[in-house]
């Protein structure tokens, strides 16, 4: 069953990377695009918890750094999507007497746009990356953040449908709706 | 510091966890972020040499294929952003549109994605015709969260694409070849930060540097060489060309001044420049894989019975 999900986890992945590279740059506002990297790692962190969220997010960040047409420092989408799959886990656990309702999803996600882009910025801050632009970044943070949880609204649920398809009965209690 | 990212926020504690469990999610995390760091450093100058490069490699290998795939599916996408992007413009032409509206309409029929395609590929040959040109699609394009201003597109070194190699389209200048793969080669495009290209100012032929300013419409600002030279809004601006032809080579349109501003305490000016390109929309591209056919230059005849 663990192997079972790791594969679905990981076709997850795949599919939002490739979905994110190629087909959602022709939808984005103001230039741009919804991360679906992120909202796959945000839902795989609260539909499995805290270290399926860090380890995801470790592995789609990573996906992240290397397809082309990535020319950053390899590392840095790694580091800021475990940190925000991370924090959904954690928000899974906190809430896991209830289920997390639609606005807790809304709120993780602006809470894991907000983190990850942040630390993606600083780190490319810290390398001296003269792409970075902090005057900019406040626009464009709010416009992705907004853009994530509509993008949210679809993904977040089909993720969750998906993995509580292969959840032992043990657990069913306690995953979300 | 990793103690409190482990431990439940007081009040709120349900399922706290056994501290097994605690310790093993905190073990995680902790290997998770040395793993990034660890990648970051290794990769932190991007040359050549990069243990992170064979990763590229495969990766490219990999998403190549299927970010071409996803491409294929953009028609529908073309048509649904074109409905978000361009409300407000379509507002204003609505008019005119409409008396245009029946040759459109027998036009649309007869119209579609193949032929734009070639359309666009005739300009290409208009705007570069001495060149040897290697047509490519954009297949993967990178958000402007990210900051950085580079798309993939699908032709490689199997297709003699190789860095630093021009790339434009039947507008202008795109950008130049920064890596590739087999299948794929990522380009950065001229409004990125990390962008120079040497501009030649039409009217005047004065030199300057045309850098981008890393935003999303891809202006670009243009500094003289020359400090007395007066750009004038306008003003077109051209390569000037590199040794070797890489990575530009001379004779491509770049952009129009669209604002010219002194230098705050010292001479000369800075003046924005609007891309001809626009960099959300590009898709079908050049890559300037050869010299000229032959040098780009004429012989000039003694005149006859002079004298």
């Amino acid at each position: 069953m663990t192997s079972l999900r790791i594969a679905v986890a990981a076709v997850f992945l795949l599919i939002a990377v490739t979905v994110q590279t190629s087909v959602l740059p022709q939808l984005a506002v103001a230039g741009v695009t919804c991360d679906l990297v992120m909202i796959v790692v945000v839902a795989l962190g609260l539909a499995r918890g805290s270290e399926w969220g860090a380890i995801a997010g470790f592995a789609g960040g990573l996906l992240l750094d290397i397809a082309p047409p990535a020319d950053h420092t390899a590392g840095r989408w790694a580091l800021a999507l475990a940190l925000a799959g991370y924090i959904a886990g954690m928000i899974r656990r906190e809430a896991s007497a209830g289920p997390v309702g639609p606005l807790g999803v809304a709120l993780t996600v602006v809470l894991a746009a907000a983190v990850s882009l942040v630390v993606y910025c600083a780190t490319g801050s810290l390398l001296h990356d003269p792409s970075v632009d902090w005057g900019e970044f406040g626009v464009r943070l709010g416009i992705s953040a907004g853009y994530d949880v509509v993008g949210a609204i679809v993904v977040i649920p089909l993720v969750l449908w998906v993995m509580r398809r292969f959840v032992p009965v043990r657990e069913r209690r306690r995953v979300l709706p | 510091m990793l103690k409190d990212l482990g431990t439940p926020a007081k009040g709120l504690v349900r399922s706290a966890g056994l501290p097994r469990e605690i310790r093993r999610r905190r073990a995680i995390l902790t290997l998770v972020i040395l793993a990034s760091f660890t990648l970051i450093v290794l990769d932190a100058r991007r040359s050549a040499g990069s243990p992170v490069e064979p990763l590229r490699h495969a990766a490219a290998a990999v998403f190549g294929p299927l970010e071409s795939a996803g491409t294929s599916a953009r028609q529908p996408v073309d048509n649904l952003r074109d409905r978000f992007a361009e409300v407000d413009r379509l507002k204003a032409e609505n008019e005119k549109l409409q008396a245009d509206n029946e040759k459109l309409t027998t036009e649309l029929r007869s119209t579609d994605y193949a032929r734009n395609r070639a359309a666009e590929l005739d300009r290409l040959l208009k705007v570069a015709p001495t060149y040897t040109i290697t047509p490519a699609r954009v297949i993967g394009i990178g958000g402007a969260q990210s900051f950085n201003h580079t798309v993939t597109i699908d032709a490689g070194t199997a297709d003699g694409v190789r860095p630093d190699m021009t790339v434009l389209n039947g507008d202008g200048l795109v950008g130049r070849v920064v890596r590739t793969t087999q299948g794929t080669a990522t380009v950065l495009l001229i409004g990125d930060r990390e962008s120079t290209v040497g501009g030649r100012l039409n009217s005047t032929m004065a030199l300057g540097f045309v850098s981008g300013r890393g935003d999303v419409a891809g202006s670009l600002d243009y500094k003289l060489v020359d400090l007395r030279a007066r750009p004038k809004v306008g003003d077109r601006i051209v390569t000037w060309g590199s040794s070797g032809n890489a990575p530009y080579v001379p004779g491509v349109p770049i952009g129009e001044i669209t604002t010219v501003t002194p230098n705050q305490g010292t001479l000369g000016s800075t003046a924005v420049v609007k891309p001809f390109v626009d960099p959300t929309r590009i898709d079908l591209v050049g890559v300037v894989t050869g010299p000229p056919a032959r040098p780009p230059r004429g012989i000039v005849p003694p005149e006859k019975g002079g004298g």
